[in-house]
């Protein structure tokens, strides 16, 4: 086993959360995973030493994301991946200033709550939310999207306003 | 700045991710402006929020195992006669080179894998520290003593964070949290030092690129000891176990707390 590769497989879990949470279930999350280290493996020459070996195997899992996504809307045989499509997001709304009541039912959201409110979101919204967690820099983030970095922060401030909207149909 | 863009920067602003001016400039804002501390307030819930209650999924033993069983295949090999067929002589002049060069060639990269390896655990490290700052609660349990911080992980972790060193005057123990380190959960272990927070992450160490050259011997222990962006770093494994400590605190007193956390009891 390569030393690339290794270093690889430290990343599973996180890059099987992320799939996760793209796909919507675990079978396509798997296969997603599977994919993502076959096309990684294939690439190992394009990485960049000293650059973010998370971030590149994010890049790879997205793409091959978006790419099995688009066979599979073409393919009327096959289903699956249906929540990519998540409702389209208008401007957030501006609710900066919950009251105290409604921070307060916010503090109370649960689990399970989040994890729905989060797979309403469109594919780019949660991807954003998600890679922000993982602690990638905005420069990352910007080449795991395919992005400018300012980019990068006007979306993820959308998204989390969004998200912000719609835990308030969750925290009463 | 107006109100919209110091918003905008709120997420920057609580990463810690500003240039100081900009940094100075967004707190100046916030003290005299209410409707920007709300919404400051807001954000750092739903980063509480995201951090410590969406559910996380991490991939089965199952996945982990098939994942390891493809990656280990050895790549096809073509019979050995056909890659020199035709070019003994400029083969047996590239042997000669390679003989000369592969070691130093070796040693080189070696040595930056080496590097790349401890500044990325490095950088781990100081990620989790500055997470954990930047958090509206960075402590889960307040400390009444080691006693009580230890029995608080039961049941949130996969392990049992093994640490007896329960603080001193020079280094109270302040209290503990749950965090992550790069794919797994870490006990945090807060202590201080004057003003100055320090953080012990404890984690399973196994799959992780542990630094190998230029460790130092604390109390036996073989650890690595660096710094970035400001924060010294010094890192550990004992058993199956992987230690984590970060703090802006200088690197002697750093070293002095890990030898209280590295000495048996």
């Amino acid at each position: 086993m390569s030393t690339l590769a290794n270093q690889a497989l430290a990343y599973a879990d996180v890059l099987h959360n992320l799939a996760r949470y793209l796909t919507g279930n675990e079978t396509d999350a798997e296969d997603l995973v599977q994919e993502t280290y076959a096309r990684a493996l294939r690439a190992e020459h394009q990485f960049t030493p000293g650059t973010n070996l998370k971030a590149w195997l994010f890049r790879i899992l997205r793409n091959t994301f978006l790419s099995s996504y688009r066979r599979r809307r073409n393919d009327p045989t096959v289903g699956g991946l249906d929540t990519v499509a998540a409702e389209a997001e208008g401007a957030p709304p501006a609710d900066w200033l919950l009251g105290d009541v409604e921070l307060d039912r916010l503090r109370k959201v649960v689990a399970e709550e989040i994890e729905a409110a989060l797979m309403t979101l469109s594919e780019e919204s949660r991807t954003v939310i998600l890679l922000d967690l993982e602690g990638l820099t905005e420069g990352e983030v910007a080449d795991v999207l395919g992005c400018a970095v300012g980019t990068v922060k006007s979306r993820l401030a959308r998204a989390r306003a969004t998200l912000r909207h719609k835990l308030k149909d969750y925290a009463r | 700045m107006t109100c919209d863009e110091i918003r905008l920067q709120l997420l920057d602003y609580q990463a810690g991710r500003l240039l100081p001016e900009a940094q100075d400039a967004v707190r100046v804002h916030l003290d005299g402006c209410a409707d920007c501390t709300r919404a400051d307030t807001v954000e750092q819930e739903l980063t509480r929020l995201l951090e410590q209650r969406l559910p996380q999924h991490p991939a089965s033993l199952a996945l982990k195992r098939r994942l390891a069983a493809r990656w280990a295949e050895p790549p096809a090999r073509r019979p050995w006669w056909s890659r020199w067929q035709g070019s003994l002589v400029p083969a047996a002049a590239a042997a000669v080179v390679v003989l000369v060069a592969a070691p130093l060639v070796y040693y080189d990269r070696a040595a930056s894998r080496a590097a790349r390896e401890q500044t990325a655990m490095v950088a781990e490290a100081v990620n989790d520290h500055l997470r954990l700052i930047a958090s509206p609660r960075p402590l889960d349990v307040e400390s009444g003593g080691l006693h009580q911080v230890k029995p608080w992980f039961a049941g949130r972790l996969d392990f049992a964070p093994v640490v007896s060193f329960e603080g001193d005057d020079e280094f109270p123990l302040k209290g503990g949290s749950l965090g992550y380190f790069r794919d797994r959960k870490a006990a945090v272990f807060v202590y201080a030092r004057r003003l100055h927070q320090i953080s012990l992450l404890v984690f399973r160490a196994d799959g992780l690129p542990w630094p190998s050259h230029a460790l130092a011997r604390v109390n036996g222990v073989d650890a690595s000891v660096a710094a970035e962006r400001g924060f010294n770093v010094i890192l550990w494994r004992r058993g199956e176990l992987g230690y984590a400590l970060v703090s802006d605190v200088d690197a002697r007193e750093l070293t002095t707390l890990a030898g209280r956390l590295t000495r048996e009891r």
